[in-house]
């Protein structure tokens, strides 16, 4: 089975402060996955500046091609003096991982990079580089599906000193607390929220730094087909079908004319299941050889605040929110977020004639605006999204 | 009997729920379980006309949540 490195970050800023000192990069060349953490100097707009300019240089130049070296120089030369400290001072982690999961990590006074395998920590040989002036700590492994890799800010160790608990949770308690999460949460999203939670717990809610977390986990790939709307013209009707029976992983149908194409075509019957409708989302139904066969826009634009509101829910992970409800749009939005890696989506463009009324909020253009912010949420969690119009 | 109701995106906004929510409690109300099936069905193709209502293999009919009760009380009967 494929797999797939799923990549997510979480950050929470300092009290009182409208920027993150804390900045992630990450960029999917198709080849190769960069990532970089930095933590700048000092807290604000000025920790933000030096931090997001690090990780920007880094992942630029490295994903151009530049080596470590030519990348830390252009670093040190370019980040602005802090006039207080007179340092131009930002740390940094690198991970990199290649298509077949060979993996090249930097760092440079960060809290030093966790990684699990198998339940176990595994623990890193680094060397240590003398670059201009800075030492910094190359390992180069092999990432193995389940493994997790995790980069803290040192925000997160920091959580609790003299709050909560005396000398804050050490590293080593982080070190099992994370492995403990990679053990019992599927995605890197939820490894990542959770976390913060902890850290955000720890300091009361008042952070008394930037606290950020970038997580990769390694899963196996996970596709799901979704098909909404019958094809324009209806002599396509049949190569929806036949596309349905060829697809390969989970299969969802969203749209009532949709599910009674197949159904008829399939001979197979359609069972609603009444007592999964709420006011809001008309209820789902059952159909041999699929996993979830739903009404159509209504609800698509539900699932879509669905996945909006778990992508900004600070410190809960979906699993708290969609279960809130049990009806069509939860259990897709689930789906969508927990159980899919690559989303194949196959939209029609038929006109519903009914639906060409300005009292109707359903008509086609909507549907095809909810499709495309539905996308938009999904590739910023990293999903990889493929879209065909019928 | 069996009756089913539209469930479509515009049957739905229509008051699919409201239709729904009142014929099952007539059919409580009347004892009427035994008689009377209650299903939900996806678009049954006249979505201008709804909240579309089917009996049986009958025509479809159109339901609004003003007179559902009327409905039921006209139509659903033990036999």
């Amino acid at each position: 089975m494929e797999t797939f490195v799923d990549i997510a970050t979480r950050s929470i800023n300092k009290k009182g402060e409208e920027l993150c000192g804390d900045h992630v990069e990450v960029i999917d060349r198709g080849d190769r996955i960069i990532a970089v953490l930095s933590d700048g100097l000092g807290s604000g707009v000025k920790a933000n500046i030096l931090a997001t300019l690090t990780s920007k240089i880094a992942v630029t130049m490295l994903r151009e091609g530049a080596d470590i070296e030519e990348t830390v120089d252009t670093i040190m030369n370019t980040l602005p003096e802090c006039q207080v400290r007179k340092l131009a001072y930002s740390t940094f982690t690198i991970l990199q991982v290649d298509r077949d999961l060979q993996t090249y990590i930097v760092e440079y006074d960060n809290p030093p990079v966790l990684v699990y395998r198998d339940g176990f920590i595994l623990p890193l040989e680094k060397t240590e580089k003398l670059v201009h002036g800075k030492t910094i700590h190359e390992s180069r492994f092999k990432l193995k599906r389940g493994d997790m890799v995790s980069v803290v800010s040192d925000g997160a160790v920091h959580a609790g000193v003299g709050a909560l608990l005396n000398l804050g949770w050490t590293w080593e308690e982080i070190n099992l607390y994370l492995l403990e999460l990679n053990r019992v949460k599927k995605t890197a999203d939820s490894i990542a929220t959770d976390f913060l939670g902890v850290c955000n717990n720890l300091y009361g809610d008042q952070p008394g730094d930037d606290t950020t977390i970038l997580t990769l986990k390694v899963r196996d790939k996970e596709t799901v087909n979704l098909f909404t709307g019958p094809p324009r013209d209806p002599d396509r009707d049949p190569e929806l079908v036949r596309e349905l029976l060829a697809a390969k992983g989970r299969k969802v149908i969203c749209g009532g004319t949709s599910a009674n194409i197949v159904s008829r075509a399939l001979g197979r019957t359609l069972d609603v299941q009444l007592d999964s409708m709420t006011p809001e989302v008309p209820p789902f139904a059952r159909l041999e050889g699929f996993d979830l066969v739903t009404e159509g826009v209504l609800t698509l634009q539900k699932t879509l605040e669905l996945i909006r509101l778990c992508r900004e829910a600070r410190f809960r992970d979906g699993e708290d929110i969609l279960a809130r409800e049990w009806n069509g749009s939860t259990l897709l939005a689930h789906m969508l977020l927990e159980e899919c890696t690559h989303l194949r989506m196959w939209v029609g463009r038929a006109v519903n004639p009914a639906h060409q009324s300005p009292d109707l909020p359903i008509d086609l253009h909507i549907k095809l605006r909810i499709i495309r912010e539905i996308v938009r949420e999904l590739q910023a969690l990293g999903k990889k999204v493929e879209v065909s119009y019928l | 009997m069996v009756v089913q109701i539209c469930i479509g995106s515009s049957c739905h906004l229509k008051g699919s729920y409201k239709v729904i929510e009142a014929m099952q409690r007539h059919v409580k109300e009347n004892g009427l379980e035994e008689a009377v099936q209650i299903k939900a069905a996806f678009c049954l193709g006249e979505c201008t006309r709804g909240v579309s209502v089917r009996v049986d293999e009958g025509p479809v009919e159109s339901v609004q949540p003003e007179n559902v009760r009327a409905f039921c009380a006209a139509r659903f009967s033990k036999a």
